[in-house]
């Protein structure tokens, strides 16, 4: 309990004879942001509502700043409005029948607070998200983006010390979706509270988190800083999950020494150097290389011998700024972004390679 | 940012050495604990009763009721008679106006769709006297006009089981056509549109599209409308009675009204009419199966219209018809009957004044309490199945409770108990619950009538729930709101408009309610529909019509009330 603010201990919800979210720990320390990740149905909703009082899990504790709040062994379990948190909603749950002032003074309300006393926080929540002029707007009348807002000021409203967010951009346009993430990373680096994320959108966990557990099967996959888990995933689903789009079989052969390299054999005659940080002396054995498409280098024309493989370009797609090439090696097919180039029409001869820091071996 | 100390040492001392302690119940789980009980207490009772006291007689266990019942096989058949007939004609008319008034461009299908509703708010005893007194063999209009005029005898005769098929078909159509007309409406068209790109002609895309995804509609309004036409009373005792003429209904209450009453018997009738409607909702199930059709969803969509040719007329006039038959003739023959001195065709004789209001209004004794006993009975019958509906289908719909499934399915029993069987069942607790005097109060018609009305309420609940986002109430409870005072402030202010809706309806519903209320009422604890049927009893045709009349007024006071709240919330 090494100042952890929040922390979650084999954490367990069943639906019946599924199982969620199974045997889930983590710790979450003041002022942090940490972002639970997942594709749907990993389990990490769950385990947010799990932690807001809103499921009642079979098994596990959840312990706020040293006391508990839920412990399935002593059968106690605080109910929601007793935690202290707040929550920001994927469908915003803004009540049509209050205007934007008495939803975002709710919090105020239900604790027997006069209007008068709590003008001041209601008009300050709302002025740091930018609609004091909607106060007495009714609040069905407003776009997603300003519903949006209004959860976010109801939310922080009233003092309270995590805030939960499920999925809270997920239903705004693209456009939208990047401004507001903009302003829940600023808001938060201006009030500094304490917020847990869930969302399975790798580029808004990277740009907002502190730290970041990627979840599967209702199970922790991975977690780290968000530029620790883009440089290192360690196994097969976090890669794939996070744009690692060429996933290879291979046969991985250790070479020792301090920088944990590896040597990988995708084919006979094809072989990659590759970084392995999750090592821990494993042997020799059939296992997985994963790279991103970024990250090959291609040249037109057909391979010099020690200066990468050769391949043949079985397709192109034009994307814009980048294009994305398809790459036949043998019996292995690669995919690879780069600036679009008259010379890598389909068909075309290439030679490619991937520098060893970029290539990674990965767990099942 | 530090917990609140209260808080802090409620959580110490849980963990402090006095061993295992019971998590404190929350009022959600009081609550879920207390409608479990409720609903037993509701449902299942009266059911245990009448197998017990179809199976006893004289305090000892005996067969002797069943065998009586099971040899008055002309009852029997009377019954089933009557229970098919009436389905089969309710849900054959029903499913056409459904059709024409849903799907087809029948000319003024807006209003009609208004108008072949209305009967659901007239009660089928009424109906059955305006049409017993337009029909009967000898003294009725119709044979006295046409006598007059024709010189015919006895043109109709309502007075028979095609009459009473007839009048209870007219009372039930609006239950077919209200859940086939849903279903037709949340059909998605595209699904009929790709039979017709694939080939198949518009009758072919009706039959072999159309029809089986509305099969379960149609089949669950057969099913609604059969238990509600085994149970009749009304329309028997008005139309069979006089001519001897006895279905399961008429027959428990000439044996509950023998003296000495024969409650066993009575009850036995009650069990088979119950085993009756349980085996063929088992049918159905098994029948329907698996099928589930999700492609009908609670969804609107705009249906596609079929332009049909000249035949529309027709359509239109089959619903003109239904209109005036079930809806116009009874209510103008009340009217008139109201008004008029005394009944008779001659135009000459005919003289219209208030006298049979003043005797109904003023002398007439038990129009006050009746009407006293009725207002409070609906509002308050109305009020109770509104409020256990929402909490039971809150449990239903919110919660992963071991009860749910307990009272998702228990709280829908009622629709297959007619309410006579109910009725039965609760004369038989209550009659020997001492520790309960509420035999020969109010509150036994006001339990029969929230059992009846029960399904209704947790439909209306569960409807208004599935289109309230959970997360609306979640959002409340992490803004430090109670579940009590998220109930109050968040889910009962967002369901309103079904729950006025769902009120509105119950309430004119017990208004009219007879035929557990003619097995449960005493002489202080009279009801409107009651007093009408006593009045029809003793041939006051008169200020029975008045009084009728006067039931009309109030039901549709009540609902232009409600309808102009609607528009007021909607208009908001």
């Amino acid at each position: 309990m090494s100042g952890d603010f929040l922390t979650v201990e084999r954490l367990a919800v069943n639906y019946g004879p599924i199982a969620a979210v199974d045997g889930v720990d983590l710790a979450v320390r003041q002022g942090e942001h940490v972002t639970l990740l997942g594709p749907s149905g990993c389990g990490k909703t769950t385990t947010l509502r799990a932690i807001a009082g809103l499921e009642t899990p079979s098994a596990g504790r959840i312990v706020v700043e040293g006391a508990a709040v839920f412990d399935a062994a002593k059968g106690l379990s605080t109910p929601p409005e007793k935690r202290g948190f707040s929550m920001v909603f994927q469908s915003y749950a803004i009540w049509p029948h209050m205007t934007v002032a008495e939803n975002v003074g709710f919090g105020f309300r239900v604790r027997g607070i006069a209007r008068e006393t709590a003008r001041p926080a209601v008009e300050r929540a709302l002025s740091l998200v930018d609609l004091s002029a909607y106060a007495d707007r009714s609040a069905s009348q407003l776009s997603g983006g300003q519903q949006q807002r209004v959860a976010l000021a109801r939310a922080i409203a009233y003092d309270t010390k995590v805030v939960l967010l499920d999925e809270p951009l997920s239903n705004l346009d693209a456009q939208l979706r990047i401004a507001m993430r903009g302003e829940l990373g600023e808001l938060r680096r201006r009030l500094g509270f304490t917020a847990i994320y869930v969302t399975h959108d790798q580029e808004e966990a990277f740009a907002l988190s502190d730290r970041i557990i990627v979840m599967r099967a209702g199970r922790i996959e991975q977690r780290g800083t968000p530029v620790d888990l883009h440089r290192a995933p360690r196994t097969r689903f976090v890669a794939s999950f996070l744009g690692m789009t060429n996933i290879l079989d291979a046969e991985i052969r250790p070479l020792g020494g301090a920088n944990d390299m590896a040597e990988a054999r995708l084919s006979a005659g094809l072989v990659l150097r590759a970084r392995d940080p999750h090592a821990n002396g494993a042997a020799a054995g059939a296992g997985a290389i994963g790279f991103r498409p970024i990250d090959v280098r291609l040249e037109a024309g057909t391979a010099e011998p020690g200066q990468g493989s050769a391949g043949v370009v079985t397709r192109s797609l034009f994307l814009g700024d980048v294009a994305q090439y398809y790459i036949r090696s043998g019996p292995i097919e690669i995919c690879a972004h780069d600036r679009p180039r008259a010379d890598l029409a389909e068909g075309t001869p290439v030679s490619w390679r991937v520098d060893a820091e970029n290539c990674l071996v990965l767990r099942d | 940012m530090a917990l609140p100390s209260a808080h802090i040492d409620e959580i110490a001392s849980s963990g402090r050495g006095h061993g295992w302690r019971p998590a404190p119940i929350s009022a959600e789980t009081a609550v879920i604990l207390g409608l479990s009980v409720l609903v037993t207490v509701l449902v299942i009772l009266p059911l245990i009763a009448v197998a017990i006291g179809a199976a006893t007689e004289a305090g000892g266990l005996s067969a002797r009721s069943f065998l009586a019942v099971l040899s008055a096989t002309r009852i029997i058949g009377n019954t089933v008679l009557v229970g098919t007939g009436t389905t089969m004609v309710a849900v054959a008319v029903g499913g056409l106006l459904a059709l024409a008034l849903a799907r087809i461009n029948t000319p003024g299908r807006a209003l009609l769709s208004q108008l072949v509703t209305i009967p659901l708010y007239i009660t089928p005893l009424l109906t059955a006297i305006a049409w017993s007194w337009l029909g009967s063999p000898r003294g009725g209009l119709i044979n006295l006009l046409c006598r007059q005029a024709l010189g015919i005898d006895s043109l109709v005769n309502l007075q028979s089981a095609g009459g009473i098929v007839f009048v209870a078909a007219l009372a039930y159509v609006p239950l077919p056509f209200l859940l086939i007309g849903a279903a037709l409406r949340g059909m998605d068209p595209a699904l009929e549109e790709s039979a017709r790109i694939h080939g198949a002609s518009t009758a072919a895309a009706l039959r072999l599209v159309t029809l089986p995804l509305v099969l379960p509609a149609i089949l669950g309004s057969a099913l609604l409308v059969f238990v509600q036409a085994m149970g009749l009373f009304s329309v028997p005792a008005v139309l069979g009675m006089p001519s001897g003429f006895y279905v399961a209904g008429t027959e428990i209450y000439r044996l509950l009204n023998n003296f000495p009453p024969r409650v066993s018997q009575a009850a036995a009738w009650g069990l088979l009419l119950l085993a009756a409607t349980a085996a063929l909702i088992w049918a159905q199930s098994t029948f329907l199966g698996r099928r589930s059709y999700v492609t009908v969803t609670g969804k609107a969509f705009r249906p596609r219209t079929l332009e049909i040719g000249g035949f529309r007329h027709v359509l239109a006039l089959i619903a003109w018809l239904y209109v005036a038959a079930a809806v116009v003739l009874p209510v103008a023959t009340l009217i008139w009957a109201a008004l008029v001195n005394f009944i008779t065709i001659d135009v000459k004789l005919m003289a219209f004044d208030l006298r049979h209001f003043r005797y109904v209004l003023f002398e007439y004794p038990k129009t006050y309490l009746a009407m006293e006993n009725s207002l409070i009975l609906g509002a308050a019958a109305a009020t109770c199945a509104c409020a256990i509906g929402l909490g039971v289908s809150w449990v239903i719909v919110r919660t992963r409770s071991r009860a749910r499934t307990y009272l998702d399915q228990v709280s829908m029993f009622p629709l297959a108990m007619p309410s006579m069987v109910l009725a039965l069942g609760l004369l038989w607790v209550y009659v020997r619950a001492p520790m309960l005097p509420i035999y020969g109060t109010i509150w036994i018609l006001l339990l029969a009538y929230v059992t009846h009305y029960l399904p209704f309420g947790v439909r209306a609940g569960s409807g208004a729930l599935r289109q309230l986002h959970r997360e609306l109430e979640d959002a409340a409870r992490m803004t430090g709101a109670s579940w009590t005072k998220t109930i109050r402030w968040i889910t009962v202010p967002l369901t309103r408009p079904t729950l006025v809706a769902a009120w509105t309806l119950l309430f004119i519903l017990s208004m009219q309610e007879i035929s557990s209320s003619i097995l449960l009422y005493t002489s202080r604890t009279t009801v409107l529909s009651v007093a009408v049927f006593d009045l029809w009893e003793a041939g006051n045709v008169n200020a029975l019509a008045a009084l009728s009349v006067i039931q009309l007024a109030i039901t549709f006071v009540a609902l232009a009330v409600f309808v102009r709240a609607r528009h007021r919330e909607v208009l908001a």
